[in-house]
């Protein structure tokens, strides 16, 4: 999943680095502000070898044929989201200029699409809320494989799913191909769906090794609350994933008909219902010169203008702008987990 | 020889190499890195059919090869990595843009061919550059220039003492590859049962080694800062390959510097 | 210098790893630790070097072992690992060496002057710029021991130092260790190598001191050596 510079626009390229810069930026301040720099020797020990773990060829059983793991998860299972982060960052640069895998541009696309999506995701809306839930039992070590290795699984896919969809739709923003989004997506996911499940049953192999002969090296392997105390977090997750599936689900479903409101508001001429309220869409509004100059500037930051992409027809734009908003809100899920656990530590330490 | 020992021969190829003296070795690294990413940035941003205009950006790596002694066989052995999704993501351009773009000496050519061919130049040239930059400048003044830049020391520090370990990690790999190849014939990787316990065995050994170090980091005083000798300073050498390579791409961009001379060789025949 | 009265530790698990070890090193002198395998010398050095916790009475040069003592008797403690991988970190010899005395307070330009010194006085001078991940084992051990005396410890502990040489490396390591001044105790299976730089022996077996003398007296004894998972030195042993 490295992507080149070459599939690159140097605008997405800049953006994705921006956004890898500031987690990045938040993943260093929050090690230093938790005392953790001390950690930097495990993060470096652990990153070379999941550097060099990623070379190991898994023989899937029954097909012939070879796996092998990205680490992401694993990493943010052992080091925790932020200084997982961090070594995943490392590893993709050593990667980069040492054996040209990514390019240097790409970078910071690369690093949002494999270590953002495999340390946050996986770890505050996947793994912790999993490890924490009393799932399958309570606190007992069966309980606890199980919770890894589902865990392990549903991070690894789902990071694999967002990073794989995230490289298409930096492809296809940047304007590079002339495949059609949908058929990229419909090339890039299962692929991806099947590279997830096989890391997804390596971590959990390597992980469920590790819990039984040292747990105290995983993060959230503790006293588990019981089925009632089903954390906030999971809620959150399931309510995240619900969202995306559901934003692009319908938008699918909306395909080419108006949204419902505006088919209220102005008719739909070609199914000919023109006299629902008798709007006229272009004299519908306020005409003030503040009115013009707000839709000025959105038109020159929407990036994604009236749900589709520079010089697409297809339908798949609008199932974009869907996902995109059910990623939004994944993200503010994100943001709010992290909030909420920053003002109950504000609160302890007063 | 497994993948492990293929890929300590590629860190230590890069490594030999980065250790020359040349002109280009010499220079500052943080002016290496910045010609780099103007590089990269200029043959990104040609748009999808300037194959002309592309091309005439070759001259950069090129004379960097002959300049600092890099192999260019090296370089294109990379390739394998980063050409399969390019070339993927490429391959269907001819399929669905095949209105006629170019007529090569009465060949129509479509506007796809074009784009696909466009896009593999690009991902070549993209990456001449990266590697010629990783190949002239070892990782720690590398490092030194990215710490000039303001990038945040834990980041920086991570990345020196990560590709201090990642030989050794190898190595430890690679020999426990070796070992189970013996005992496993027939098999081409990891068998299920052993899907666990051979990369965990090594993460608590890992553990035990990160320890170690820790220890003996604490054992010389350590209290979170790392010290690290003074890197080559900015010269207005470095200030001239800059600021002269940048306008040459720039002018490469903004002129049609290929149809000028396409059209002073074809006597003005387009 | 160094001082074990009635030290024992005992890791979470339960398991008594030393028992009531009781010896003293003093200024000069040369130790050398030796044992079979578990005997208890690596968690030895580690409780002298505060990295496992101790009961009884442990001091450096008059301090005890506390955590508040820690940076003190860290500076007059010298440790060379078995594994030089996890003791040279930094990305070059003269990083690592500067690494201890610049954490220590000392200005650049005195770590400068002692780096230049030691590397000197090794006769390692061409190491001081190449790179750890490139430096042969034997380089690599070198570079460790100068990096440990770019501190100017008062003792030096060392950890299997010949262990992994080739002959012509551990010769060379055996006459380093005999030019090197203060107080020093060598952990060693290498009994020989012992023989050469030890004048005084310490035999642990089960985490507890069964024998403390002259070097030539107990490695000259058969029985006791035999009695406790060791043998005689091979120069003695009729080869």
């Amino acid at each position: 999943m490295h992507m080149a510079d070459a599939l690159l626009a140097p605008a997405v390229a800049a953006t994705m680095y921006a956004a890898s810069g500031v987690t990045a930026g938040v993943s260093v301040h929050q090690l230093r502000r938790d005392d953790e720099v001390q950690k930097l020797p495990t993060m470096a020990v652990t990153a070379a070898l999941v550097f060099a773990g990623q070379m190991i060829n898994y023989t899937i059983p029954g097909t012939g044929s070879s796996g092998h793991m990205c680490g992401g998860m694993m990493l943010s299972a052992l080091l925790g989201p932020f200084a997982g982060f961090l070594s995943m960052i490392v590893i993709l640069a050593v990667q980069c200029l040492f054996f040209a895998d990514g390019g240097l541009m790409a970078l910071g696309a690369n690093v949002w699409n494999m270590a953002f999506y495999g340390c946050f995701v996986g770890y505050f809306l996947i793994w912790r809320p999993i490890m924490k839930s009393g799932w399958f039992g309570g606190d007992t070590p069966r309980a606890r494989r199980l919770r890894v290795i589902v865990a392990s699984v549903i991070g690894c896919v789902v990071t694999l799913q967002l990073g794989a969809f995230s490289v298409v739709l930096e492809t296809s923003l940047s304007g590079i191909t002339e495949l059609p989004f949908g058929a990229f997506v419909a090339l890039m996911q299962p692929i991806h769906l099947a590279i997830g499940l096989v890391e997804g049953l390596v971590t959990a192999a390597v992980l469920v090794f590790v819990l039984e002969s040292r747990p105290e090296l995983l993060r959230d392997v503790g006293h588990a609350s019981g089925a009632a105390g089903r954390s906030l977090k999971s809620t959150l997750a399931v309510l995240a994933v619900v969202a995306v599936l559901v934003g692009g689900g319908l938008s699918l479903l909306a395909s080419s008909n108006p949204d419902g409101l505006e088919w209220a508001l102005f008719g739909n001429e070609e199914a000919g219902y023109s006299q629902n309220m008798g709007l006229d869409e272009e004299d519908f509004g306020v005409d003030s010169k503040a009115a013009d100059t707000a839709a000025s500037i959105q038109d020159a930051t929407s990036f994604l203008p009236d749900y589709a992409f520079p010089d697409s027809d297809s339908a798949a734009g609008t199932t974009v702008s869907g996902l995109v908003g059910g990623a939004i809100v994944a993200g503010i899920a994100v943001v709010i987990s992290l909030a909420g656990g920053f003002f109950r530590r504000k609160r302890s330490a007063a | 020889m497994n993948e492990m020992d293929r890929s300590l021969f590629a860190l230590r190829e890069m490594d030999e190499l980065a250790a020359g003296d040349t002109p280009v070795h010499r220079l500052c690294p943080a002016a290496k890195l910045l010609t780099t990413i103007a590089y990269i940035a200029a043959v990104v941003s040609f748009g999808k059919y300037q194959l002309g205009g592309l091309l005439v950006l070759i001259m950069y790596p090129a004379l960097l090869f002959s300049l600092s002694g890099v192999p260019v066989s090296t370089c294109f052995r990379k390739l394998r990595f980063v050409l399969p999704l390019v070339l993927a993501v490429g391959l269907f351009n001819p399929l669905f843009d095949r209105a006629p773009l170019l007529n090569v000496g009465g060949v129509a050519v479509s506007g796809g061919v074009v784009s696909m061919v466009t896009l593999m130049v690009k991902g070549v040239l993209c990456l001449t550059a990266s590697f010629l930059l990783a190949a002239t400048t070892p990782i720690d003044a590398l490092c030194a220039a990215l710490r000039q830049f303001r990038v945040p020391s834990l980041l920086v520090t991570l990345l020196l003492l990560t590709y201090r370990y990642v030989g050794v990690m190898t190595e430890e790999l690679s020999v426990m590859t070796d070992a189970y190849r013996l005992r496993a014939p027939g098999q081409k990787g990891l068998h299920v049962s052993a899907w666990g316990s051979f990369l965990g065995q090594l993460l608590l050994r890992s553990a035990d080694r990160a320890e170690e170090l820790y220890g003996s980091m604490l054992l010389r005083g350590f209290r979170g800062e790392f010290t690290y000798a003074a890197g080559r300073p900015w010269t207005c050498r470095d200030t001239v390959w800059f600021a002269v390579w940048t306008a040459l791409f720039v002018l490469c961009r903004v002129f049609d510097v290929a149809g000028l001379l396409g059209a002073l060789l074809t006597g003005g025949m387009r | 210098m160094i001082r074990f009265d009635d030290v024992s530790v005992a890791y979470e698990k339960g398991a008594t790893v030393l028992k009531n070890v009781s010896f003293a090193v003093e200024a000069g002198e040369t130790v050398g630790l030796i044992g079979a395998n578990g005997a208890g010398k690596t968690t030895l050095m580690r409780a002298l070097l505060g990295l496992v916790g101790h009961e009884g009475s442990l001091t450096v040069d008059g301090l005890e072992v506390t955590k508040k003592n820690l940076p003190e008797i860290r500076r007059k403690l010298g440790f060379v690992l078995q594994n030089s991988d996890n003791q040279m970190f930094m990305p070059t010899v003269y990083e690592d060496m500067i690494f201890g005395p610049l954490n220590y307070g000392l200005s650049r330009a005195e770590t400068d002057a002692r780096v230049d010194a030691v590397l000197e006085r090794l006769g390692l001078t061409d190491l001081k710029h190449r790179h750890n991940h490139k430096l042969s084992g034997g380089e690599k051990r070198m570079a460790a021991i100068a990096t440990v005396l770019a501190m100017e410890p008062e003792v030096l502990l060392m950890d299997e130092p010949t262990s992994a040489l080739d002959p012509r490396n551990r010769r060379l390591m055996i006459e380093t260790i005999r030019t090197l001044p203060g107080a020093k105790v060598i952990t060693s299976h290498d009994l020989d190598m012992i023989w050469d730089t030890c004048g005084r022996v310490i035999l642990l077996s089960g985490g507890t001191v069964v024998a403390d003398g002259p070097a030539q007296t107990i490695l000259r004894d058969r029985e006791l050596l035999e009695a406790h998972g060791m043998e005689l030195p091979l120069r003695l042993a009729g080869l």
